[in-house]
């Protein structure tokens, strides 16, 4: 058993993150406890040259150097007493066992195992993602190693939307500056699993159609103009934004559809009646639906139908 | 590394397109003649004995490229059950009649847009050396068909040449077809093994078939397939050793450049081959399954192909909008025609339609198509 010393903070180096495995902490319930009862258990540091690097404890001391506490308990290691990564081994479990990780901080472990250990893929894939419930193959290492390489604002974002693993693989298929002018247009409208594949699909199809950059697509002014417009909902913005997406991605559809529209409106339909294309252009005839509450209504409907035979724009529509 | 073998007479065979790893050999099938023939042309690869096929497809399955892997790896074996059914075609379109014999599964050329890629849940490229139970039933199948003249062909579950160096199916069922008067064979290839089919007597009865696509296309999307350049050399030695020959825009594709590229794809067609040696054409717009977009990107991650305009049809298959497809038909027909009027042009897949659009007429449905296929049959080998 370790002895107990009391180490003040400037002994600490409190920029070395060898051994972190936190990403956004919620340091609230730790905050209340260390205010109400001190600190129950001591931290783990090494000593190393003249100062001690943190193993475990980092959001204990992050909360007790936010409360103005000067020193710490801690139990304190030889500089050689264990390697590094035995030490980085003491932080995983024992985090493990006092709390969960969150994907990033799953992210963050895996991404240190295998670039600053050096641990060969397939030991990663073996021994570690059992530890955190995931399936031990080489997709989902390749997964959290992704998301390890992402920004801050991306994993942010992937922590508090609960990116699912899939999306999480489609927003690492970006550049950094892709998924940076992504961001910025996927955090204000607040997408659900579904809705985010959706737009990434529809981005990254438009991006290699037009070989042109996801910042050009999001700078464009009828996007711009959607996501200024502060009295839509979040959900209004989503759905207008896709609209224009669609379009982008689908030039021919959305001419026909102008088209069709165009002829639709210069035949006056009377209200209560509307016409419909067949589904996606594709076969011949148009379907009509009307509605009515009287005979006379419904007389004057099937009247007002008969005109269209003679109408140019609708033998137009019919040919399409 | 590719494979080469020497034939009979050491003269060498066209390149195999992948490195075969490994030869799973089924113990039923060990004696027949076209294994012992595939074990003499590859007689470095290692062959493991197979007594439990399932058990083996299994676990090939859980890896992490089966249908990679697949390509790779031979399973020679029998095929129990029927091996000649009408081609799937799809509902609510005009079809041909063609007859699918299923003598190889799996191909060992890797196109991005491969629809076996969704397909197959054998992932193997397995060959069958039951050839002689496959005669008996293309045998029965002949005797019993009503309609005056049968198309049957190799190329759906594989390239009928691509495997031909090593395992010479098709060229057997030439010599067989040589000899029957209401069947037609089809070899349809995207290779260019045609040596061992040059020196057959097919009496004209085996159309050899390929699928063309504009050159850049066939870098990006087809690989280990023959170069353009190679398929036509090819045909062109088909057509030279008296072979009706066919050819299939299918998939066209839409990409930038298409008019140019299919247009220049038709000239260099009839700059080397006979118009008048062709006995059909076929054009298909590039349409798929919905679940082969996740599986193809997945393999392919730079695949273009997923990035023109479609929507699902109404048999469920998405393809390119109506207006996109009508349109490079259209082109493809006027340059087709420009270069021989007489040609026999038909639409795969398509719906009436579309057919009216392109042509200005319709087949009545598949049966009047098929009829329209035994007139040519008969006007171009004179039956």
């Amino acid at each position: 058993m370790k002895i107990i010393h009391k180490i003040p903070f400037q002994q600490i180096a409190l920029l070395d993150e060898t051994f972190s495995i936190n990403f956004m902490p919620d340091l609230q319930s730790l905050r209340s406890s260390i205010k109400a009862v001190g600190l129950i258990q001591p931290v783990l540091l090494r000593k190393k040259g003249d100062q001690y690097q943190i193993v475990c404890g980092f959001r204990r001391i992050s909360v007790l150097k936010e409360l103005e506490i000067r020193e710490v308990e801690s139990r304190v290691l030889g500089e050689s007493e264990r390697n590094e990564l035995e030490l980085f081994s003491i932080s995983l479990h024992e985090n493990l066992t006092s709390r969960g990780f969150n994907s990033v901080e799953k992210a963050i472990t895996l991404y240190k195992l295998v670039h600053h250990f050096q641990i060969e893929p397939s030991a990663v894939i073996q021994r570690y993602l059992p530890l955190f419930s995931l399936e031990p193959n080489e997709k989902i290492l390749g997964t959290y190693l992704s998301l390890a390489e992402m920004e801050d604002e991306a994993k942010r974002y992937v922590l508090k939307e609960e990116v699912s693993r899939s999306n999480i693989r489609r927003l690492a298929t970006l550049s950094s500056d892709d998924r940076r002018s992504l961001l910025s247009l996927i955090v204000p409208l607040k997408l659900g699993e579904n809705r985010l594949r959706e737009m990434l699909t529809l981005l990254d199809e438009i991006k290699r159609r037009e070989q042109v950059i996801i910042k050009e697509v999001i700078d464009r002014p009828e996007i711009q103009a959607i996501l200024a417009q502060k009295e839509f909902t979040p959900i209004q913005r989503t759905e207008r934004v896709k609209r224009v997406l669609m379009d982008l991605r689908y030039p021919k559809m959305r001419h026909m559809e102008e088209e069709f529209e165009k002829k639709r409106k210069e035949l006056n339909l009377p209200s209560g009646v509307s016409l419909h294309h067949p589904p996606y252009f594709e076969g011949n005839g148009l379907r009509i639906e009307f509605q009515f509450e009287s005979v006379d209504e419904y007389r004057a409907i099937l009247s007002s139908l008969s005109l269209l035979a003679d109408k140019e724009e609708f033998r137009e529509m019919i040919k399409v | 590394m590719q494979h080469t073998r020497k034939s009979g007479d050491q003269d060498e065979i066209k390149m195999f397109p992948v490195q075969i790893e490994k030869i799973y050999l089924d113990e039923k099938a060990e004696k027949d003649w076209g294994t012992q023939h595939l074990l003499k042309s590859l007689p470095d690869v290692p062959v493991e004995r197979v007594e439990d096929k399932k058990n083996l497809i299994k676990q090939f399955l859980s890896i992490t490229d089966p249908i990679g892997m697949g390509k790779r790896n031979l399973l020679i074996t029998h095929f129990y059950g029927r091996r000649l059914k009408p081609c799937p075609g799809t509902s609510r379109h005009i079809c041909c009649g063609y007859y699918v014999i299923n003598a190889i599964s799996n191909c060992p050329m890797d196109c991005s847009y491969c629809v076996l890629q969704g397909y197959l849940n054998n992932p193997f490229l397995t060959l069958y050396t039951n050839w002689d139970e496959l005669l008996l039933e293309i045998e029965g199948f002949l005797s019993l068909v009503r309609t005056p003249l049968s198309r049957l062909g190799t190329g759906e579950l594989s390239d009928s040449l691509a495997m031909e160096p090593l395992f010479p199916v098709s060229g057997f069922l030439a010599s067989y077809f040589a000899e029957r008067e209401n069947g037609i064979l089809e070899l349809k290839t995207k290779s260019a093994n045609v040596d061992p089919l040059l020196p057959l007597n097919h009496r004209g009865r085996t159309v050899v078939s390929w699928s063309l696509t504009p050159e850049s296309l066939i870098g990006e999307e087809e690989s280990g397939t023959a170069s353009l350049n190679e398929r036509i050399d090819a045909a062109k030695k088909c057509q030279e050793a008296g072979y009706p020959l066919g050819i299939h825009f299918d998939p066209m594709i839409d990409y930038v450049a298409w008019e140019k590229g299919y247009e220049e794809l038709v000239d260099f067609l009839f700059s080397r081959i006979d118009p008048k040696r062709i006995i059909w054409i076929s054009m298909g717009g590039f349409r798929y399954p919905a679940k082969l977009k996740g599986i193809a990107e997945k393999r392919f991650p730079k695949t273009r192909m997923f990035l023109g305009e479609s929507f699902p049809g109404r048999d469920g298959k998405i393809r390119y909008l109506k207006a996109i497809r009508v349109e490079m038909y259209r082109k493809m027909v006027k340059w087709l025609r420009e270069a021989s009027p007489d040609l026999f042009i038909y639409l795969c897949m398509e719906s009436r339609e579309v057919w009216k659009e392109v042509f200005g007429w319709s087949p009545e449905n598949s049966q009047h198509l098929n009829q329209l296929f035994e007139e040519r049959v008969k006007k171009f080998i004179g039956r």
